[in-house]
């Protein structure tokens, strides 16, 4: 392989095809990388150029890409996260999936940009990658483990100064769960929209990475200007400096029930006993199941929760978790303020490989229909099943990751399930992922970012516009502006793309916004990479994202919230909110036209052509 | 409020009440120092003073501490009005003139200073800031008085400098301003005394005060950026964004911090946040609380009909992702764009923070000339979201908020205020700067 013209990359995409089972190394293209950056840009523009948006997401012609980034490698805070690009079986638009730890920094040590999985096995295997080299194995003794099983037998290899690094499916993804999760480094997962079941479709049991490639930097004093800068800003803003590290994002519960946005009983109302709140809260969990924080690559934040709880069957368990989206839509949001439950659920749901926020959703929904009548005795099978059943909870876990009993119909996800009963309009998700745990009627911005997500309704995808309203400081924006929203929650979205596509975590935009990034990224590749050029990267790349969708068969009618957050208000600050089904039109309307697509939502050809995004490159 | 005559002129006691308090919040006063006064149309038609109790706190200002003076004839009440009445009555009669202000600006009676032996005609201050030349004139008039205040030397000049002039300095004392409005007479006062902040924050950076305003005065529009708007009196209560409860709310907020921060004079500067099709702008954006500006609602699209200022905001938008501008006229970056490091001859094009705070936030901060294209500007603030243009203001941008642009120049101004203070103290800035500076 030839020397790759900009620093930070190695130039090379490893592509494993399952069907052929074979491995190939293929050079990256420096325009890709130039306008793409990495990441979550690199990712989807492999992927759009790989598969057929149209394709079956269960099926060989799906595919999926980990693409990693030019700070990966670097000590540039927080960067060594990965990220996955795949068409999702849950909602049937872009999957994507971003995971900390530590896979990805040794996946970019292993002398690779970007992984490319297509193709299906019809036996197990596990794809092992070493030192610019890989090979496709057989997996059959690992079929059926869990994900910690997993991850220990293939993570023994590990040597001092070579560990081994594992990401791997549980039963699951096995199963074919269609929000089933890919685990990286035992408890970090890669969990929204379904990757692990797009994994099981291929029998791709686990990606085992070693290496030891450094990662060039062509302007150290750059690179440093902006590496100073950024860890003292993360050192300053109390979110990163003390609020991740001491609650978690647990610490986030009492503080979004402070603004009527903690959603309760399928999002019924937002309306809590502020002594249950305290019951699952992140000080409650720090007193009581918390042993000590931890931390993903190089993150001067230490948000991990590494926990330990009595078990069900006595004794006690070890794991990590539970976050406040988990604490959430498991606990709250299903009428339960149980915190052991809650953790104990978590735990299964990590070892089974599950996505713990679209199992709340779902299993909320289940509550729902149960209470309605909709769910009898007979499929209930035993189950309370009402809101606040944390039995059931903890029970439907393995039931669901093994398509056993109820479990098959929570298996398939919110929309599917409520469909399945006759009331879709009980399904709270958007594109038919379940909904985040910020309640959309509080705050317009964080309303239409889950509306115009590319996968659907996603905090992260879609523009966390919560941080805004809380730890925003100077960038603290309006809640209920319709005139504001667009631009906030369209800017926040490419902000998001921006650390998606440079491998670093979120909770960095607490402390600062891009300048720290353009120059650690210009320091890396020697390149400019002003503000205004990853402005325009967050544009092409959401615009990318939107052909795939349209061509995956999305249309702007899906750009819309369930009836509920129309037709039914939760009261803030003393006063009835809801988003109005005219309000939601204004404000994706707005949006669309700030994001320089037509009214339907398409990006119109002059601005594909002004952000050079061009065809399928085949 | 007691009597039938406060009642009626309840508006007029809360405008008096205020400025009041915006002067002793710019500091342009002492506890009991200045007075205000307006001309009117009394209840019963008679032509009427109104004007601030001598001695009284013109930050709190009660309501007994108003007086209500015949215009044509000495009553009871001249004798609690304030000492210098027969200026102000006065410079009320002069035509177009309904209010007149006098004010402790110490930033401008500084730097008007001399220590020539008196009796003598100091000399007129000259400004070289953009503001000050376009409401004020090229030159303010300055003199000396044996006794300079309420003195009727002072009732004969003061009216005559005015005739020619929209202030005047009383050497050693403060200055008087007229206007269509007491806001007026205010913000002259206020870009009066930022004439003075200025450059008295030059002569701190060591710069050739004389060499600038040679330079200023040879030709203004070339050492200063396109002037600003003239100043409306009215308009100030139109408000197109009501609906918009938290909108308004950031932009009352900012305006505050703008004024009470000293980031720009009194009705100075503009803001704007971006809708899609609509700007929201505040054409005045240095608001005292209780005294509000124009908000309004305008095309996004550019208009041949936009003055200089809204397009700028326009154009911005226009070629960005920005969510939110701002513009305003800090003192200390408009002295430190003319600073020169020793051994140069030309200003330096960038300020480089040397506090902790504002290198971490800025490692540098661009300085334009003042001739800066639109387009030049753009791609500044793309890349730093702040820029100074030379004898031109601070232009900022934010992302998500309002909010998020105005720290930028507050920020600066600390920035500016340490280098300043380094350079008084005869430091060597160049070795206090981080090393790399040299090369963002």
């Amino acid at each position: 392989m030839p020397d790759f013209p900009i620093p930070g990359y190695h130039g090379r995409v490893l592509v494993a095809d399952l069907s052929a089972g074979e491995v190939r190394t293929e050079p990256l293209a420096p325009e890709a990388a130039l306008d793409y950056l990495g990441g979550r840009g690199l990712a989807i523009r492999i992927l759009y150029d790989t598969i057929d948006p149209a394709c079956d997401p269960l099926g060989p012609d799906n595919a999926f890409v980990i693409a990693s980034s030019p700070l990966v490698g670097t000590a540039a805070p927080t960067a060594g996260r990965g990220h996955m690009a795949f068409k999702s079986p849950l909602t049937g638009v872009l999957g994507t999936s971003n995971s900390g730890g530590t896979w990805g920094a040794v996946f970019k040590s292993s002398g690779f940009d970007a992984l490319v999985v297509k193709g299906a096995s019809p036996t197990p295997v596990l794809i092992d990658i070493e030192a610019g080299r890989a090979e496709i194995r057989p997996a059959d003794g690992l079929w059926g483990l869990t994900t910690h099983e997993t991850n220990d037998s293939l993570a023994a290899v590990s040597e001092p100064g070579r560990p081994a690094r594992v990401l791997c499916i549980g039963p699951a993804g096995e199963n074919l769960v269609r929000f089933a999760a890919v685990a990286n480094d035992r408890d970090r997962v890669y969990g929204r929209s379904g990757p692990g079941a797009v994994w099981g479709s291929k029998k791709l049991k686990a990606v085992r990475v070693r290496g030891r490639e450094k990662t060039a930097v062509a302007d150290r004093e750059r690179f440093r200007a902006g590496l100073d800068q950024a860890l003292y800003l993360m050192k300053q803003a109390p979110a990163t400096k003390r609020l991740l590290r001491d609650l978690g994002t647990a610490g986030l519960v009492e503080l979004i029930n402070l603004i009527a946005m903690l959603p309760h009983r399928n999002f019924q109302d937002c309306a809590h006993r502020d002594e249950d709140v305290e019951r699952v809260s992140g000080e409650t969990l720090a007193k009581t199941l918390l042993e000590k924080a931890g931390s993903c690559h190089l993150c001067p934040i230490g948000c991990q929760r590494h926990t330990r709880v009595a078990g069900r069957g006595g004794g006690e368990e070890r794991g990590e978790g539970p976050e406040y989206e988990t604490i959430v839509l498991m606990g709250p949001l299903c009428g339960i303020y149980d915190l052991e439950a809650i953790t104990r659920a978590n735990y299964r749901a990590n070892e089974l490989g599950l996505d713990t926020m679209s199992y709340g959703g779902t299993v909320a929904c289940a509550m729902e229909l149960r209470e309605r009548g909709l769910i009898g005795d007979e499929a209930a099978a035993g189950l309370d099943l009402r809101f606040g059943d944390a039995a059931a909870l903890e029970a439907l876990v393995p039931l669901t990751a093994r398509r056993e009993g109820l479990g098959a119909a929570l298996a398939e996800g919110a929309a599917r399930l409520a469909g399945g009963f006759g009331r879709p309009d009980l399904a709270m998700t958007v594109k038919k992922l379940e909904i985040p745990a910020y309640d959309p009627r509080a705050s317009f911005p964080q309303a239409l970012g889950y509306m115009t997500s590319p996968t659907g309704a996603c905090h992260l995808r879609g523009g966390y516009a919560v941080s805004l309203a809380f730890f925003g400081g100077a960038r603290e924006i309006p809640r209920f502006s319709l005139l504001q929203s667009p631009i906030a929650i369209r800017n926040m979205q490419n902000l998001g793309i921006l650390q998606d596509s440079l491998g670093v975590c979120r909770f960095t935009g607490y402390a600062f916004s891009t300048d720290p990034w353009a120059r650690m990224i210009g320091g890396v590749t020697g390149r400019d990479f002003s503000s205004a050029r990853l402005e325009e990267i967050g544009n092409r790349v959401a615009a990318l994202e939107r052909l795939f969708n349209l061509e995956a068969g999305a249309t702007a009618a899906d750009d819309a919230l369930p009836g509920r957050f129309a037709e039914v208000p939760i009261v803030v600050e003393g006063k009835e909110r809801r988003v109005s089904r005219e309000d939601q039109e204004r404000m994706r309307r707005d949006y669309y036209k700030v994001r320089g697509w037509d009214a339907e939502g398409r990006p119109t050809a002059g601005l594909l052509r002004a952000l050079r995004i061009g065809g399928r490159r085949r | 409020m007691s009597g039938p005559k406060w009642r009626a002129a309840e508006d007029l006691f809360r405008e008096f009440q205020a400025l009041g308090r915006a002067s002793l919040l710019c500091d342009i006063q002492d506890s009991h120092s200045g007075n205000m006064a307006v001309r009117r149309t009394g209840d019963r038609g008679q032509d009427e003073i109104v004007v601030t109790a001598t001695g009284s706190q013109k930050g709190d200002l009660e309501p007994g501490q108003i007086c209500f003076l015949s215009a044509t004839e000495t009553d009871f009440g001249y004798y609690k009005a304030s000492s210098e009445t027969d200026i102000h009555a006065r410079v009320l009669a002069l035509p177009g003139v309904r209010a007149s202000m006098h004010a402790h600006v110490k930033d401008l009676v500084v730097a008007t200073l001399d220590d020539a032996p008196k009796p003598a005609k100091p000399p007129d201050f000259v400004p070289v800031d953009p503001l000050a030349w376009r409401h004020l004139g090229g030159v303010i008039p300055v003199d000396w008085f044996a006794v300079p205040s309420g003195s009727p030397e002072l009732a004969r000049t003061i009216p005559e400098r005015l005739a020619a002039h929209p202030l005047t300095v009383i050497y050693g004392h403060g200055a008087v301003a007229k206007g269509r409005s007491l806001r007026e007479a205010f913000f002259r006062l206020c870009v009066g005394n930022y004439a003075g902040a200025v450059v008295r924050a030059m002569e701190r950076l060591r710069v050739d005060v004389g060499a600038v305003r040679r330079e200023v005065a040879a030709d203004p529009g070339r050492a200063l950026a396109a002037p600003p708007a003239p100043y409306a009196v009215e308009g100030d209560e139109r408000s197109d964004f009501r609906e918009e409860e938290e909108i308004l709310r950031e932009f009352v907020k900012a305006g505050h911090r703008i004024f009470e921060s000293r980031l720009s004079p009194f009705h100075t500067g503009s803001m704007s946040v971006r809708g899609v099709d609509t700007m929201l702008y505040a054409p005045k954006a240095s608001m005292p609380r209780d005294v509000g500006g124009p908000l309004l609602g305008l095309p996004l699209a550019a208009d041949p009909a936009d003055d200089a200022e809204s397009a700028v905001h326009k154009a911005i938008y226009a070629a960005s992702d920005f969510q939110s501008v701002m513009h305003c006229h800090v003192a200390e970056a408009e002295a430190a764009a003319r600073f020169v490091y020793p051994g140069e001859t030309a200003p330096a094009g960038r300020i480089v923070p040397i506090d902790a705070e504002g290198s971490f936030f800025y490692l540098v901060i661009p300085v334009l000339p003042p001739d800066t294209p639109a387009a030049e500007l753009i791609r500044a603030l793309h890349e730093y979201k702040v820029a100074v243009v030379r004898g031109g203001g601070v232009w900022a941008v934010g992302t998500q908020s309002l909010s998020e642009a105005l720290h930028r120049p507050s920020s600066l101004r600390e920035i500016c205020l340490y280098r300043i203070g380094a350079v008084e103290r005869g430091l060597d800035l160049r070795r206090m700067e981080p090393r790399q500076a040299g090369r963002w």
